[in-house]
């Protein structure tokens, strides 16, 4: 074979090389790498701190919002396979840590010097219990959360001759009946008493199911030394107020759509949600509508304080980080007393830290914001998630169920929570 | 006696087409070997592989939603291909006759193919909305009740499948009206000597003549069909009640939700094995009719 004849296959295999080879950037060096969630306010919040932090230490920190994807879940899953994860990730949902610890992809940070002093004197001991591993490790800094609670359009509750929102299950259910109507004759109701996501998708559930589970059994868990403990009054209680409500229409059956906002319209007069809602409602609200917060619904016989869903979003180190120690020293200076007012101001989401309210370092703020006041009450009374590897899954199993019984009526409340429970005791026995 | 040079061997088309073949062996044949032997495996992306035997072939057949999922896309294509070949043909057959506007009204019945699925299936949402959305409004206007397109199990998937046809009614329009183009014209000049009616020419000649082409549209819709994800993934969920859970919309489940990475390959081979039968039997029967 004549050479020549290769040579412009070379030259073109050598140019294609080359241009690939050609970066354009310069490749920066950095100690330690982080992604935050990509809200606007946290990817502002967490420049600030690395900001802050590279202008005085020469081991230097690189921020960026965590790249797009289908799901941050899907990003951080095909980074962790790719080994491109970033050295601090912080927005990690506390349902999947476990599962990420159990596959080894996390730093223990338990073993570093000072975080288990620092993190109890912070959150307590009910969150360091809440956030430990089945091992015994910590794979997770408590970072945030946003305790489900009712927001209530305040005209509209006055409407019905009540100062404020019902928080039992049958005055919920009266107040139900009095509101939802159908006001323009056309035989279908167009005003409810709330809403919420009505899509057979697990993580739906966290929005409403759970946080009702957790108020109405003072935050029992679903999951315990790996069998389903969710087969009680509680869980059937739920699903009971809750298939009622759909049955008589004090609900919408239709899933939420792209630029709808019922609370804000008026048709709609209290709504299940987190802190980070009242940020949006002030933002969006007319002038005139009036809000307020009060803890979720219960059962009549309910006694005592009543729990919520935290929809805790926690910090986590990956095992790609070179450095933890470091890494750790700059997640300090992000959920320190300065750190978490500046989230506080920056998000309006809570931070995991005990006492915020009677703290001085909070006090203006809260002065300033009294809407968040209810929720940082209600943060002293949260539960996050199991420490479960399969989470997903139970709620999966469990949100089935609740399709079938809650939303289309075919299942009794005890039958669905039943088979529900079965299923996960058989899911968790394959595991 | 001449002697002929021997010919000599180059590398030079095996270097031409070695872009393809590497890019073949990285994008086709190993991800479909790994799948398959993925198959016989229990893994979660993160941790190790664990040997499973033929376990997910087993929970496969023993699994109420795969069977729920298939008879699912099953029912998408009974509806799905009669609707598209009625209306691509019959607006095939309008363009094709003399009218005015003709490449206005082509680029316009192309114009959804074109439109991200992802766009098309949001405004079909906001049209099929129970309590606000248009098709609704104006069955309640003049005085018929409202469906739940989307809520009640029975509707989801009929109107999934409305919406696809209206998607991609616009593809197959071009592909009948490539086949009725090629009709002889002399076919209907005939007809038309005999007396034949309209109905009659459509029926007698165009029809027998696009045959072929009407197989190719069911070949491209049922391996369209199997496809479905979009649409349930962003409408519905999957639900009401599971009613519009698709095949692949139960791999990605399987897949990216839970982590079941053997399993979702099980599905994968399982459900490419019934499109690889259905198509066969299509191709069967073109092959054996013309």
């Amino acid at each position: 074979m004549n050479i020549r004849n290769l040579k412009p296959i070379f030259n073109y295999f050598f140019a294609i090389t080359l241009l690939l080879s050609c970066n354009g950037h310069e490749q920066k060096e950095k100690t330690i790498t982080f992604w935050s969630s990509n809200a606007s306010q946290e990817i502002l919040f967490t420049a600030y701190f690395a900001d802050k932090w590279n202008e005085n230490h020469s081991e230097k920190l690189e921020s960026q919002p965590i790249p797009e994807g289908q799901s941050s879940e899907e990003v951080i899953m095909a980074a962790v396979v790719g080994r491109t994860t970033p050295d601090i990730y912080a927005n990690m949902w506390q349902g999947l840590v476990e599962m990420y610890a159990k596959s080894g992809v996390l730093v223990p940070l338990d073993t570093i010097e000072g975080f288990t002093d620092f993190i109890m004197a912070r959150s307590g001991e009910a969150v360091v219990k809440e956030i430990t591993s089945a091992d015994g490790h910590i794979y997770q800094i408590p970072w945030k959360i946003n305790p489900f609670m009712t927001i209530y359009n305040e005209k509209k509750i006055a409407q019905l001759g009540l100062d404020v929102v019902p928080t039992t299950y049958s005055a919920y259910l009266k107040a139900g009946k009095d509101f939802s109507k159908d006001t323009d004759g056309d035989g279908y109701v167009d005003k409810w008493i709330g809403d919420t996501e009505v899509k057979n998708i697990w993580h739906q559930r966290l929005n409403n199911f759970y946080p009702l589970y957790l108020a109405a059994s003072n935050g029992a868990p679903l999951i315990k030394d790996n069998k389903a403990v969710f087969n009680n009054e509680y869980a059937v209680g739920v699903f009971n107020f809750l298939q009622t409500i759909y049955r008589e229409g004090y609900f919408a059956k239709e899933s939420n759509t792209v630029g709808s906002d019922k609370f804000l319209a008026g048709h709609t007069a209290t709504k299940w949600t987190g802190a980070w809602d009242v940020s949006y409602l002030e933002r969006y609200k007319e002038d005139d509508f009036e809000y307020n917060i009060a803890h979720l619904p219960v059962p009549d016989d309910h006694r005592g304080v009543v729990y919520t869903y935290a929809d805790p979003k926690n910090i986590v180190l990956f095992n790609t980080c070179k450095n933890p120690a470091l890494a750790w020293e700059f997640i300090k200076t992000m959920i320190d007393e300065a750190g978490d007012l500046k989230f506080l101001e920056l998000s309006g989401q809570i931070p995991r830290r005990q006492k915020i309210k009677e703290n001085e370092v909070f006090q203006v703020f809260l002065r300033e914001n009294p809407k968040i006041i209810p929720f940082i009450d209600q943060s002293n009374y949260v539960y996050g998630t199991d420490n479960c590897e399969v989470l997903i899954e139970v709620l999966d199993i469990i949100s089935q169920e609740y399709e079938s019984c809650v939303i289309h009526n075919k299942k009794t409340p005890a039958k669905a929570i039943a088979d529900a429970s079965r299923a996960v005791d058989i899911l968790l026995g394959n595991f | 006696m001449q002697v002929r040079p021997k010919k000599k061997r180059s590398i030079l088309p095996y270097l031409l087409v070695s872009p393809y073949m590497l890019f073949f062996l990285v994008f086709v044949a190993f991800p479909v070997l790994f799948s398959f032997f993925l198959t016989f495996h229990k893994w979660n992306i993160i941790s190790p592989m664990e040997y499973s035997g033929m376990d997910n072939y087993t929970r496969m057949f023993n699994d109420r939603l795969f069977w729920k999922s298939l008879r699912n896309t099953l029912w998408f294509l009974v509806i799905h291909i009669p609707l598209q070949i009625i209306f691509a043909l019959g607006l095939a057959v309008f363009l094709n006759s003399k009218i005015k506007f003709k490449g206005l009204f082509r680029s316009v019945f192309f114009l959804p193919v074109i439109v991200s699925g992802v766009v098309v299936t949001i405004m079909w949402q906001q049209l099929y909305g129970f309590n606000g959305g248009v098709i609704n409004q104006l069955l309640n206007s003049i005085g018929l009740g409202r469906v739940g397109w989307l809520t009640n199990p029975a509707m989801s998937m009929p109107s999934i499948a409305i919406m696809a046809t209206w998607k991609n009614v616009g593809l197959y329009i071009i592909l009948f009206l490539v086949g009725l183009q090629a009709v002889p014209e002399h076919y209907y000049e005939a007809a038309e000597i005999d007396g034949a009616s309209s109905w009659q020419k459509l029926w007698y000649i165009t029809i027998p003549a696009i045959n072929p082409t009407i197989f190719m549209v069911i070949i491209l819709s049922t391996i369209g069909g199997f496809s479905l994800f979009i649409e349930p993934y962003v409408m519905t969920g999957g639900g009401p009640l599971n009613s519009s859970l698709s095949s692949v919309l139960y791999i990605y489940k399987q897949a990216f939700e839970f982590y079941h990475m053997g399993y979702a390959a099980t599905l994968g081979f399982a459900f490419a094995f019934i499109i690889l039968i259905i198509i066969v039997i299509q191709k069967k029967y073109i092959e054996k009719k013309y």
